[in-house]
């Protein structure tokens, strides 16, 4: 009896590690936070009517789902929702390439292994700042203004917007390469031009164009912002639809938004995956270190 | 000598194999899409030539911000409403992230069905954009920052969910296995070897949440959601550009502060 209360005896643990600074901190956020909900004017009343209202919308966007597709007026609210999809889908995708073909060459521009140093720090800089300013102002300031409204000025916003994180997460890849094939291309003689190409391209290009395929992700969550502000595309129908609040139509497109972008989100994965881990034979680590930082992009 | 011109020659060189046929299609593909994009845009750089005039008004606005308009109370006001809704949506956000990205692991899942229906459900969730959650809250519950909270809640459900989802997947399994060894119930396993685990990158996505939340802002005040969003499209709706500009400028200020700060802290964290 006795022996078995020694052996698990107080004295025997190592002492607890200090909580303090998780306590501190867990205080800092607590006062934060009560202090932004005693500041915020949010009406909190309205709560409880997303208990009320909010089934009662959701049924009635069920029942423009459930309609016969194939007679009017449901066919029209499909058929218009998928155009002004894919048309957000068309600005997504020429926004991406415009990121791609410009943050290309720039990219090798901005890695310290195959641009003196200088350059790669003013480069930088340049990319930081692009990477700060929100699409949505380069849209309204600098695209709509020369290029109108329309899905073009979107295109050109969501690319110009692209280059800052692409041209920041290339030149990474870049700089993460293997020096072996630089120096054995330098060895026999190379030009610079060919070592990037020989020896350099293709070990960054598989994670480059990984990171593409996100942007193209998450391009298509962005032209449909552009499109509220009315760059086209599904952001302006929506905010149409919602303005006289025909949930219906609401229902039916906001089902083929669903649908397409988990459909394009899983093509992309499956490329993805097999760029990554089939070119290289990298280890699903590797895949997953790629992932994480093309989606904090 | 002839040693040397045998290898120099092509023939003695190994043959260049042929380009896959994945990459071709692939590349054919790509070509194809990009076609059927480009004309239905109608895609052009031509009014870059010939109508850059036109924005030259415009842009001749923004680059004389109108400073003086920061000074106003109505201007502080809406930044500081930004604030408190990405710091509340951060939070509700990331705690039920938190929770859902538990159960949307193999590792930590208390079986196949809850996992593969939270999976679903948070690629639900994630499919719509942030603004498509701002335009339903405010059709549902009226103007304000609270349809702006709800909405960022969903948004950061999304990314953040998904991130430390990804984080659970990859984490050490010894610590699980002991807490199991030990007796410990999941709840015992989640909070002392899964939580611990990925606490640092949890952190780090939800400051990186809540960076995302200060930009969104001006995304969802733009369709009625509180904010500072609210505030610039009433400016954009009056054409007043100077006013707009220094708006735009002061939010860059803003975003570039809380960038680094929260870069910093999530670099101590990782």
């Amino acid at each position: 009896m006795s022996a078995v209360a020694d052996r698990p005896a107080k004295a025997a643990r190592p002492p607890q590690p200090s909580k303090a600074r998780t306590t501190v901190g867990m205080l800092l956020v607590a006062v934060v936070v009560i202090f932004a909900v005693s500041q915020i004017d949010a009406r909190w009343e309205r709560l409880p009517e997303l208990v009320t209202v909010l089934p009662r919308y959701v049924g009635l966007m069920l029942e423009g789902i459930i309609q016969n597709p194939f007679t009017e007026p449901a066919s029209r609210y499909w058929s218009s929702a998928i155009d002004y999809t894919l048309e957000s889908l068309q600005m997504a995708w020429i926004g991406t390439l415009i990121g791609a073909v410009i943050s290309f060459p720039i990219s090798f521009l901005a890695a310290r292994n195959t641009a003196p140093l200088a350059v790669v720090l003013v480069v930088r800089q340049i990319l930081n700042a692009i990477r700060a300013v929100p699409e949505l102002i380069l849209a309204i300031a600098l695209m709509m203004p020369i290029f109108g409204f329309g899905p073009l000025a979107g295109a050109l916003a969501l690319g110009v917007g692209a280059v800052g994180t692409l041209g920041k997460l290339s030149s990474e890849a870049i700089e993460g390469i293997d020096p072996g094939p630089v120096e054995a291309a330098t060895a026999v003689g190379a030009s610079k031009l060919q070592v990037l190409r020989w020896g350099v391209l293709p070990q960054a290009l598989p994670e480059m164009v990984a990171f593409w395929l996100y942007r193209f992700e998450i391009n298509i969550r962005a032209s449909a912002i552009l499109g509220v502000l009315g760059a086209g595309g599904v952001g302006a129908i929506l905010k149409q639809l919602f303005d006289k609040r025909e949930w219906e139509r609401i229902g039916v497109t906001l089902l083929v938004i669903i649908v397409v972008t988990i459909i394009i989100d899983q093509i992309s994965a499956a490329v993805r995956h097999r760029i990554i881990s089939g070119a290289g034979g990298r280890s699903r680590r590797q895949e997953r270190r790629t992932e994480t930082e093309g989606l904090m992009a | 000598m002839s040693l040397v011109a045998d290898v120099s020659t092509p023939a003695g060189r190994p043959r260049k194999p042929p380009p896959s046929p994945a990459l071709l299609i692939g590349l054919a593909v790509v070509l194809a899409i990009t076609l059927w994009a480009g004309l239905s845009i109608e895609f052009t750089l031509a009014p870059l030539f010939t109508d850059l005039t036109r924005g030259k008004v415009i842009i001749d606005q923004f680059l004389r911000p109108e400073w003086d308009f920061l000074l106003r109370p109505a201007v502080a006001a809406a930044f500081l409403e930004t604030l408190y809704i990405a710091i509340l949506a951060s939070l509700g956000g990331c705690i039920l992230a938190l929770l859902l990205a538990m159960l949307a692991s193999k590792v930590s899942a208390p079986n196949t069905l809850v996992y593969r229906i939270t999976r679903g459900v948070l690629s639900l969730v994630r499919s719509l954009p942030d603004v498509a959650y701002g335009l339903l809250f405010v059709a549902v519950l009226g103007t304000g920052a609270l349809p702006g909270v709800l909405a960022l809640i969903m948004f950061n459900i999304g990314v953040a969910a998904k991130l430390t989802g990804e984080t659970i997947d990859s984490i050490d399994p010894g610590p699980v296995e002991a807490v199991e060894a030990a007796g410990g119930n999941r709840l015992q396993r989640a909070r002392w070897a899964i939580f611990p685990q990925v606490a640092p990158n949890y952190l780090s996505y939800c400051f990186y949440v809540f960076e995302l939340n200060i930009r969104a802002s001006l995304v969802l005040g733009i369709v009625g959601a509180g904010g500072i969003g609210t505030l610039l499209y009433t400016l954009l709706a009056r054409f007043e550009y100077s006013q707009v500009s220094a708006i735009v400028v002061l939010l860059f200020v803003v975003v570039f502060i809380l960038d680094q700060l929260s870069r910093a802290l999530r670099r101590r964290l990782s």
